[in-house]
């Protein structure tokens, strides 16, 4: 029985199933973590080894999905089964990796139209903050937001980053539907609506952008490891973006 | 999982031994577009002559009366109603030759019902829905349709011989420890591979709920959200069990108390509400032979198919 994960300097590596191995860089959620996890990824994603499917960022963790078949059978890779053979290939990665660069992470810029109609609980927020819906706005969006990770809901991007003056617990009772592109506030978190769903956050803005869109070639428009900036727009641009929500993808 | 990261959960069939069989009796690629049926009721109707194959423990396929076997090739004639009767799994998959004709989203043809995209519509499959199979077959294919096409009902003796695939107690299904496989007392972890679990009605694509005894914690701690797997067995605040499935999210926060072997998910997708199992202990690297045995067999099937029809 395997428990022990195998470790390297940067990370430790242990078994989630029989096609993908998760490693461990840290157990807190913070942007040295962050970048080291975004700095592993892009290098693996360059230097691939034969069977590797896909990634996965989170918090703390990268795991990475292959195909089996193709790792046991290919010589180059060295190991008696698939886990040892891909742990070694990434500890060597690891090991071979001395540049201290940053990989690379784009800003994306996110249009939001805040209050009014698309805004249904910033007074709420405001109440809760002591802050007016001026200072909130300001706040929301001069802040630099990191993404951690995509997960929940295809498109769904977990930001750190938000001014904790801002923090406003859950709605007691969620709402039925909050519309795509909702950006809202939960607790500590900020986040974006990529698809209309139910959901429990105050809602104090929208984007006309559409966050997750199964038809483009990158489906989501933002990936962990991104910087996120919101931008106050005003409801006639708000309007003009939304009607050409398919074009708009690069704001 | 080309789109993990962007949280699209892989989808897809439930039951990969049985679709992936279904296919290969009719010499389609194995992940050509087959339908899912979650038990029975269905009733179609075959506009053409069709070369159809049917697996799956969820339903049996009738015609007028007559029950169609499943696992190899059935030429059903222009005209023909047939019907999906009751059967003691959950799922079944009709295969067609050439594979259904859907378009492909992010690459796939699978529905993804949570988020409305893929297959028809990105929906369930409604009354008068016509569907179409693909023209593009392969030579092999070909020559497997026109071996069985005729005038009237026609299908072979033979059929995949689906039990060397499967372990024979099919109520037992293994399960590698999970990454916090040590964060639950011993008397939970004892009774988690002794005692017998139900599915609970609180079961769909996405996950199903085990009730059983409840799995209590020898550590308070929250696990920061992290990527899991179709297999993964949560713990949630409540002792209780999701054993997620292909709809599953990409992350969670639950932790994980075991994965449950590849080789063994079909047996998985065949349970229904009320159905009870047992769980029992196997280690990463057994688990690891039996899948890797288990896509020789798929090789194995491929080419005595082809070898035959050739």
């Amino acid at each position: 029985m395997q428990l022990t994960p195998l470790q390297s300097k940067l990370f430790k590596i242990y078994y989630l199933s029989e096609k993908a191995v998760t490693l461990e860089f840290g157990n807190e959620i913070n942007e040295n973590i962050l970048q080291k996890i975004s700095h592993f990824n892009s290098n693996l994603n360059k230097n691939p080894f034969p069977g590797l499917i896909s990634t996965v960022p989170a918090y703390t963790t990268l795991t990475i999905f292959y195909d089996p078949v193709i790792v046991i059978n290919n010589k180059s890779l060295s190991g008696l089964d698939c886990f040892e053979r891909v742990s070694n290939y990434l500890a060597e990665l690891e090991l071979k990796d001395h540049q201290s660069e940053s990989s690379e992470s784009s800003l994306v810029s996110i249009p939001v139209y805040y209050g009014g109609e698309t805004g249904p609980d910033l007074s709420a927020v405001s109440n809760h903050t002591k802050l007016s819906p001026e200072e909130i706005i300001n706040l929301h969006s001069s802040a630099t937001y990191k993404v951690y990770m995509i997960g929940f809901t295809p498109g769904f991007a977990y930001l750190g980053g938000m001014p904790a003056q801002l923090a406003t617990p859950r709605k007691a009772t969620p709402a039925n539907t909050i519309s795509a592109g909702s950006v809202g506030i939960a607790g500590v978190q900020t986040g974006i609506y990529p698809l209309t769903s139910p959901g429990g956050w105050q809602i104090i803005g929208q984007t006309p952008l559409k966050l997750f869109d199964a038809s483009r070639p990158k489906p989501s428009l933002i990936k962990a490891g991104d910087m996120v900036k919101f931008d106050s727009i005003g409801a006639e641009e708000f309007k003009h973006l939304k009607n050409n929500s398919d074009a708009a993808t690069s704001y | 999982m080309a789109y993990l990261a962007d949280a699209v959960p892989v989808s897809g069939v439930m039951d990969q031994l049985s679709a992936r069989i279904a296919n290969i009796v009719l010499g389609n690629p194995e992940n050509a577009p087959v339908i899912e049926f979650t038990y029975h009721g269905t009733t179609l109707y075959a506009e053409t002559d069709l070369l159809i194959a049917f697996a799956g423990e969820g339903a049996i396929l009738d015609v007028e009366g007559e029950s169609l076997p499943s696992n190899r090739p059935l030429f059903i004639p222009a005209t023909t109603t047939f019907a999906l009767r009751a059967a003691s799994g959950c799922r079944s998959y009709l295969a067609v030759s050439g594979g259904w004709n859907v378009p492909e989203v992010l690459g796939s043809a699978s529905t993804f019902l949570t988020a409305g995209f893929g297959g028809i519509e990105g929906r369930t499959l409604q009354e008068n829905d016509l569907l179409h199979s693909n023209q593009n077959l392969s030579p092999l294919a070909i020559n497997i349709y026109n071996y069985y096409k005729g005038t009237k009902l026609n299908y072979p003796k033979w059929g995949a011989f689906k039990e060397s695939f499967l372990p024979k107690w099919k109520k037992v299904v293994r399960v590698i420890p999970g990454r916090e496989f040590t964060w639950f007392n011993a008397e939970s972890l004892l009774a988690f591979l002794a005692e017998p679990f139900t599915v609970n009605i609180r079961s769909n694509r996405m996950a199903y709920q085990l009730e059983g005894p409840l799995i209590k914690r020898s550590k308070q701690q929250e696990l920061i959200s992290t990527a899991v797997a179709p297999g993964t067995i949560q713990v949630t605040g409540d002792g209780k069990l999701m054993l997620l499935m292909a709809d599953c999210q990409t992350t969670g926060g639950y932790p994980r108390i075991g994965q449950v072997a590849a080789a063994d998910l079909p047996i998985c997708a065949q349970l229904k509400p009320g159905d009870k199992i047992y769980f029992e202990e196997i280690s990463r690297k057994d688990a690891e032979k039996l899948y890797l045995q288990q896509e020789k067999n798929f090789i194995e099937l491929k080419a005595s198919i082809a070898n035959k029809f050739a």
